[in-house]
């Protein structure tokens, strides 16, 4: 047999070298502001004061989406956030009715909540096999029904200690951001540079592949749903710092739960799992802050505005699609 | 014999719903062996390697790995007893690096960190190792199929298994890729790993098994050295069986006019497609899976439409498109799959037999009249002998036979000139696969035709007119009627080609 000598023409990879979607997206987003901000002469917007309060507007959903990212990865979804929300806010202002010494039992008790809607949202869709959108859609109606019946108005409020979260702030910049850009990092960090996150991937990216090499993809499904409704918990928490005292209505009227899909889609994850990131999900969060922000600027009526954010979502999504099909030809 | 295999399977069986897919099969290879496994197209050779893997718990049966009994009840436990298992389907992750789907589940780390440049580096020397020049770095979906096949292969032999399992691995391969991977699978054995080789391709099997192990319907039909196991009798015992002798005579006139008619036909899946179907034929369309027969099939009804190639039906040039196109012209279609393709289980067997009439049907057809009716229909399904206490009730009730029935009889209705059947009578009982064939052989004598893709060789040979057999997405050649299982078997496997005494590469 003569195997003569092979010679293999390289494996050619188009490593595409331009921007990540996240970069392109942030630049996009930013860009459009600065040119509001100029066009209608708010230029003091492009303060320091302007682009902070940019970033504020955008730690509630931004917080929720990063959770959200987590389930989309791997290849789950979840709708019940904006009630747990919901939930969270209202539980925070009946545990601390003002009182100081109750901001971490308060704190703990919410989170416990959180941990328990994740565990019953991961079981019913990892081991239950049950859709995750009924499954989530399932518990999220159920927490938002028990909420209606329990708590008609306003039930007491946060301390005014806790309320340092929403409005206070070191050298300029506010602690709710810190805290978004704190976990944001540290779930980016975790997703790509774990053996956790590599897993979370894999999941997502073929569900039987991942099975077939020994991956424990139940669990990690499971603990996909326990971290999204974590963050939604650590959403819940700054919106009742923000607004002093929870209302039952807060996530949906929020559309927290649609949103932080949109914006994780917007950012480049794919929803059937196993692509995409934190920081594309954040640029997301980002681009609906700077329109927001821009619309108002430009005093265009609500109504407009959600027609407006609707046709965005579209186009962002198409365009991924055609960079995805130009990719794979 | 004193010798303890590396892996040794005795007594496995296993039954999935109305298929008994193993029947007490024994199986043993031992360390440094390459033991080959050939069967037809669902002799049980995935079902008992999914077992062996841990992806199926067998109903019956032991495992024992070097003499030790196991049970393996997940893939991961199979990956702990040094069983590694290179999948037919491709297992891989499309948006990530090769280094990181060659450690999907076996990622190297440190306190949970990923340590990637280890990984790329050992990623990158299995590479080596399997003759694939791939960044590890790179993406899998710029890879093409065959580049991905080989890092399947990396994936394997990262485990270092003691028994390494091949479940068809030079499917996507070309000539020189195969060629390294068996002298792979030569160094290894010098290794002393344990190899089970399954592989439609009779010359890699003669080339590299030392052993070879004959599955048919899910029973083992003998195991022997190579030497003892020539080519022919391997294929003699993948396919022997009893015909039963229940299919209908064929007319003693030759066929009439063309109906349908292709020339160079070619897609995706597809090259150089030319044949016709004349009134009164049923043309058989033979083939392994990987074969394209069942792409044909859903070329001639527009489902994966001919890119290239004219098509003729009654001698008029015609494109078919898409479903709606075909069935316009004249072409109807059985698929395979009935439940998922076919049929809509949960409406009724008459709504079922309406269905192409009422979807072909003018926008402003009213729906309860004529052709439409329940009465018309309602005859033509009696004249089918379709079996339902009641056509209005569901057809997810009836056996497969008549659900069948219930399809042929909307074509019926529709007028096909030309019906396009894939398995049709998979998952049948033998009584009704009777009445199936004297109903296609009747549809053939009224003057129109037949193109039936079938995975049953007797039942090809049984009903076919000629068959054309398949391999590699062409048309490898045509057998007359009375043509003998082994001569199919032989152009499937791509055997009848090597004839022509061309030089090796």
């Amino acid at each position: 047999m003569s195997s003569n000598a092979i010679s293999m023409e390289p494996a050619s990879f188009n490593h595409r070298k331009g921007l990540p979607i996240a970069a392109v997206l942030a630049i996009l987003s930013a860009g459009f502001f600065v040119v509001i901000a100029l066009a209608t002469g708010e230029s003091a917007q492009l303060s320091l004061q302007g682009i902070v309060g940019l970033l504020q507007r955008m730690v509630a959903l931004g917080l929720v989406a990063i959770g959200q990212t987590f389930v989309i990865l791997v290849g789950s979804i979840d709708l019940s956030v904006a009630a747990l929300i919901s939930a969270v806010a209202v539980l925070a202002s009946l545990l601390m009715q003002g009182d100081p010494a109750m901001i971490l039992p308060a704190i703990i008790a919410c989170l416990g909540l959180c941990l328990a809607v994740g565990l019953v949202n991961g079981a019913l869709v990892a081991y239950g096999g049950i859709n995750p959108l009924i499954a989530t859609l399932g518990t999220g109606l159920i927490i938002q029904g028990v909420l209606a019946a329990s708590f008609a108005d306003l039930q007491g409020a946060v301390a005014r200690q806790f309320q340092v979260l929403a409005y206070g702030g070191m050298l300029g910049i506010p602690y709710s951001v810190l805290l978004l850009a704190l976990l944001a990092l540290a779930a980016a960090f975790i997703l790509n540079k774990t053996l956790f996150g590599a897993r979370i991937y894999a999941v997502g990216g073929n569900p039987d592949g991942a099975r077939l090499a020994g991956i424990h993809t139940e669990r990690l499904v499971l603990a996909a749903h326990v971290i999204a409704s974590l963050f939604a918990g650590a959403a819940g928490l700054y919106l009742a710092a923000r607004l002093q005292s929870g209302t039952p209505w807060i996530g949906r009227d929020g559309i927290y739960d649609l949103e932080s899909i949109a914006v994780t889609v917007i950012g480049g994850t794919i929803l059937a799992g196993g692509k995409g990131g934190v920081a594309g999900t954040l640029a997301g969060v980002l681009l609906f802050a700077s329109l927001d922000a821009s619309f108002n600027m430009l005093g265009i009526d609500a109504f407009l505005k959600q027609v407006l954010r609707g046709g965005i979502v579209i186009a962002a999504v198409a365009i991924h699609a055609v960079r995805y099909k130009g990719h794979v030809a | 014999m004193t010798i303890i295999p590396a892996l040794h399977m005795a007594g496995i069986s296993k039954t999935f719903p109305g298929v008994r897919a193993l029947d007490c099969v024994d199986f043993d290879c031992r360390t440094g062996e390459v033991h080959a496994i050939c069967g037809e197209n669902g002799a049980g050779k995935s079902t008992l390697m999914k077992i062996l893997g841990g992806s199926y718990r067998p109903d019956a049966g032991e495992i024992r790995l070097n003499g030790r009994l196991v049970h393996l009840t997940h893939p991961r436990q199979a990956a702990d007893a040094g069983i590694s298992i290179i999948h037919q389907e491709l297992s891989l992750l499309p948006y990530r690096t090769v280094a990181e789907n060659i450690f999907m589940g076996r990622e190297l780390a440190r306190f949970g960190l990923l340590d990637r440049r280890q990984m790329n580096k050992r990623a990158a020397e299995l590479l080596r190792r399997v003759g694939a020049d791939i960044d590890p770095e790179g993406q899998v979906s710029t890879l093409s199929i065959a580049m991905q096949q080989l890092v399947e292969i990396a994936k394997a032999l990262l485990l270092d298994a003691g028994i390494l399992v091949m479940d068809e691995p030079t499917a996507a391969l070309d000539e020189r890729d195969a060629q390294n991977l068996l002298s792979l699978i030569r160094g290894l054995r010098e290794e002393g790993v344990a190899i089970v080789y399954i592989s439609h391709r009779m010359p890699e099997v003669m080339a590299v098994a030392d052993r070879v192990t004959v599955l048919k319907d899910g029973q083992k039909i003998w195991t022997r050295a190579r030497h003892a196991a020539p080519v022919p009798e391997i294929i003699r015992a993948m396919v022997g069986r009893d015909l039963k002798d229940f299919y209908p005579k064929r007319p003693s006139s030759g066929p009439g006019k063309v109906l349908l008619s292709v020339e160079g036909g070619a897609n995706a899946a597809l090259r150089d497609i030319s044949f016709d179907v004349r009134a009164g034929e049923i043309v058989g369309v033979a083939g392994l899976e990987d074969s394209g027969k069942a792409h044909l099939a859903q070329a001639l009804v527009g489902d994966e439409p001919l890119s290239a190639g004219v098509m003729r039906v009654n001698g008029k040039p015609v494109s078919i498109r898409s479903p709606r196109q075909a069935t316009a012209a004249g072409i109807g279609y059985l698929p395979g799959d009935r439940k998922r393709d076919a049929l809509a289980l949960r409406q009724s067997v008459r709504d079922n037999a309406l269905l192409t009439l009422r979807s072909m049907a003018g926008f402003f057809a009213r729906p309860q009249r004529a052709a439409l009716s329940p009465a018309a229909i309602d005859s033509e399904l009696r004249d089918m002998d379709v079996r339902a206490a009641d056509f209005g009730q569901e057809i997810g009730t009836l056996s497969g036979g008549n659900q069948q029935k219930a399809i042929i009889v909307r074509w019926l209705a529709q007028a096909s000139d030309v019906l396009v059947f894939v398995e049709p009578t998979r998952g049948i009982d033998i009584a009704a696969k009777a009445a199936i064939y004297q109903t296609m052989r009747a549809f053939a004598d009224a003057g129109r035709g037949i193109v039936v893709v079938s995975s049953d060789m007797p039942e090809l040979i049984g009903i076919a007119d000629r068959i054309l057999v398949m391999h590699q997405g062409r048309i490898a050649g045509e057998l007359p009627r009375g043509a003998s299982e082994e001569e199919v078997m032989r152009l499937s496997l791509g055997i009848a080609q090597q004839e022509p005494r061309e030089a090796f590469a």
